[in-house]
């Protein structure tokens, strides 16, 4: 209780009992340097224990993602960009990597990851999520494996001629559209992760959280396979140009499913705008992240614009993810959020509601 | 057969005798030596390591009049049945009430924390009660979001997630669980839940007849048990609206909405889907 040590009464603007000496409340009710909500200010729900691996899982695998719908999409249209292929196959395969090691670091008990495996539950985005990530992981392999012999890069292994051969075999194309759909569920369950939860900020905005990680996946991904392309002066003209195209439009479907879910979200949005995550949120994901680059990706287009708007949007999105994870310790911990979630007649809140969206 | 607890905090006397309890029966570790200040509670919550937790209330009878205490009350002079002024003018009559609550994990019908858990460590037992297998548990944590009453907590040591067991333990030898044993004036009742929720109505029914309107059986689909958790089989008779205790009034299930939020990614998905085709395909 160190506040209480140095307090003095800020109700009679002088010590209690009159004495010059330091008081300590009997209660804190009538302690004016308190302002306990609920039960002393105690969280009513647990908030979770997820890090900086969680946030970095939430983007890595968002851009492996992204990055695999842009490789499908260049293969179904007869695309023969190699540089863009490899830029793909590879980001979707490292992503794959990283990804699931970051969240056996995460688990409490890690080297029991393989129990997550151990059953399938629907209802649990956490058990869907790891059988996706799982599957998505292992086909995404196989695709930069084949990737990989094309590229002359398993002859350099021992015993490379006859592996170059065998991996040869893979049917890469079949597989990266059979992984497509697991992939871009892989890219919406970290927003499902989060709603299936009691934290307000998150549950509130149940249905958009998921299109919400999801646009913001397919951003990231194409961003980061253009700005690869443009830092190593690689790929067609014209593949630079299709990605441009795209990324304009998910920019804009991301902003409108970020505008909505605030919306949504209304008075619970409101540890996003915190002191301390606030000038993060707006300056670095609403603006840095997709109103900057969007308007980067009009008019001529030049090595360092593309280089620009796709770094913006890569560090918009890992913003993203960490305001929202973060946001959501906050909204747990702060005892008025969850308990004016969980009223029963919500008809006071919804009216406040409605003009806090307004000003969001 | 479904057994539960029914915590009565109308004849809590805060001795916190289920928490000592139970930390003894279940090993449980200490939690620190820290004093918070918050009246008699230095426990705060429920957490992994404490099952049971004894929360104590002061409510005022008026709050506007209690905040103008100038001074701590003379718990002495109080007891002495002085009716004059307190020192620094407290008055007797602005204390209101005093209220203790032993709180525990809540047994959801629809457990939140069961449907969260990816490796199936959280079951119902043969007594339908939630139990946490620890030698399945992989510790990601999941759950603790997902508990809408703050109950399942990790141990950063252990890695692992805990919660109350109702002692399962104790009932497969056919003992009541430890705190329901220590509680000196049956706050705690166990028993199987239909026959609870017998005892609680008449003795909710017996606190309306002597004058106390407000108390009511929170846990069931009615009050707290709402949005799809179904009650719960722990259940308490408040005094107090739930929030007063740390309660939420009516708790959502977390994971009602997760097959729409599944079919709107997936709508997303394809729209997502087609603006790259479109952008790769369009050629020029």
């Amino acid at each position: 209780m160190s506040e209480s040590k140095t307090q003095t009464d800020t109700l009679s603007g002088e010590s209690r009992n009159g004495s010059k000496k330091p008081q300590t409340s009997h209660h804190p009710k009538t302690d004016g340097m308190r302002d306990d909500k609920g039960y002393y200010g105690i969280p009513p729900i647990k908030a979770s224990h997820w890090a900086w691996q969680i946030y970095l899982y939430f983007w890595v695998g968002g851009i492996g993602v992204g990055a695999h719908l842009a490789s499908v999409m260049g293969q179904l249209f007869g695309w023969k960009d190699l540089a863009f292929f490899r830029v793909c196959r590879y980001t979707t395969v490292v992503a794959m990597v990283i990804s699931p090691i970051m969240l056996i670091w995460d688990l409490g008990r890690p080297e029991r990851f393989l129990n997550m495996l151990r059953i399938v539950k629907l209802r649990s985005p956490m058990s869907t999520g790891s059988w996706a990530l799982s599957a998505f992981g292992s086909l995404a392999g196989a695709v930069a494996t084949k990737q990989a012999a094309d590229d002359g890069l398993i002859r350099l292994l021992p015993g490379g001629e006859p592996l170059t051969k065998l991996a040869k075999l893979i049917p890469e194309r079949l597989i990266s559209v059979a992984a497509l759909p697991i992939g871009l569920y892989v890219g919406a369950y970290t927003g499902i992760l989060l709603i299936a939860t009691s934290v307000p900020l998150w549950a509130r905005n149940w249905l958009l959280m998921g299109p919400l990680f999801l646009s913001s996946a397919v951003s990231t991904g194409l961003s980061w396979v253009s700005f690869v392309l443009h830092l190593g002066n690689w790929g067609e003209t014209r593949t630079l140009h299709a990605l441009r195209k795209a990324e304009r439009v998910v920019l804009v479907i991301e902003a409108v499913l970020l505008a909505a879910s605030l919306i949504r979200t209304g008075r619970w949005a409101r540890p996003l705008f915190s002191r301390r995550l606030g000038p993060l949120f707006v300056g670095g994901t609403i603006v840095g992240g997709i109103i900057l680059p969007f308007l980067l990706l009009f008019g001529k287009e030049t090595r360092n614009k593309g280089l620009l708007s796709g770094g913006l949007v890569l560090v918009g999105g890992y913003i993203l993810r960490y305001v929202m994870v973060r946001g959501g310790r906050d909204s747990a911990n702060d005892p008025d959020e969850y308990f004016s979630f969980t009223k029963k007649d919500r008809t006071e809140v919804r009216e406040a509601e409605k003009i806090e969206g307004e000003e969001l | 057969m479904a057994t539960g607890f029914l915590t009565d905090t109308t004849v809590c006397i805060g001795c916190k005798a289920c928490e000592v309890a139970c930390k003894q029966w279940n090993q449980l570790p200490h939690d620190g030596y820290e004093l918070t200040g918050d009246s008699y509670d230095n426990t705060k919550q429920l957490s992994g390591s404490t099952w049971r937790h004894v929360a104590f209330i002061e409510k005022p009878k008026d709050e506007n009049r209690y905040r103008k205490l100038s001074g701590d009350v003379d718990l002495v002079a109080l007891a002495e049945g002085v009716k004059d002024q307190l020192p620094g003018g407290a008055e007797i009559d602005g204390l209101g009430r005093w209220t203790f609550m032993s709180d525990v994990c809540k047994h959801c019908v629809e457990a939140p924390c069961q449907q969260a858990c990816p490796t199936g460590a959280i079951i119902r037992n043969e007594f339908d009660n939630v139990y946490i297998q620890p030698d399945v548990c992989n510790g990601c944590g999941y759950c603790v979001p997902a508990c809408p009453y703050g109950v399942i907590t990790s141990i950063p040591e252990d890695g692992r997630a805990f919660k109350c067991t109702l002692c399962y333990d104790r009932q497969v030898d056919g003992l009541e669980p430890a705190c329901a044993k220590a509680c000196p004036t049956n706050s705690i009742m166990f028993g199987e839940v239909e026959e609870l929720e017998k005892i609680a109505e008449e003795r909710v029914q017996q606190l309306h007849d002597r004058g106390y309107p407000n108390a009511f059986l929170y846990g069931t689909p009615e009050v707290g048990g709402t949005g799809g958790i179904g009650g719960n089989h722990s259940k308490f008779i408040l005094m107090d609206e739930p929030e007063t205790y740390n309660l939420p009034e009516a708790p959502l299930l977390p994971q009602a909405t997760v097959g729409k939020a599944t079919l709107a990614s997936a709508v997303t998905a394809v729209a997502l889907g087609a603006v790259v085709a479109w952008a790769f395909g369009s050629g020029e």
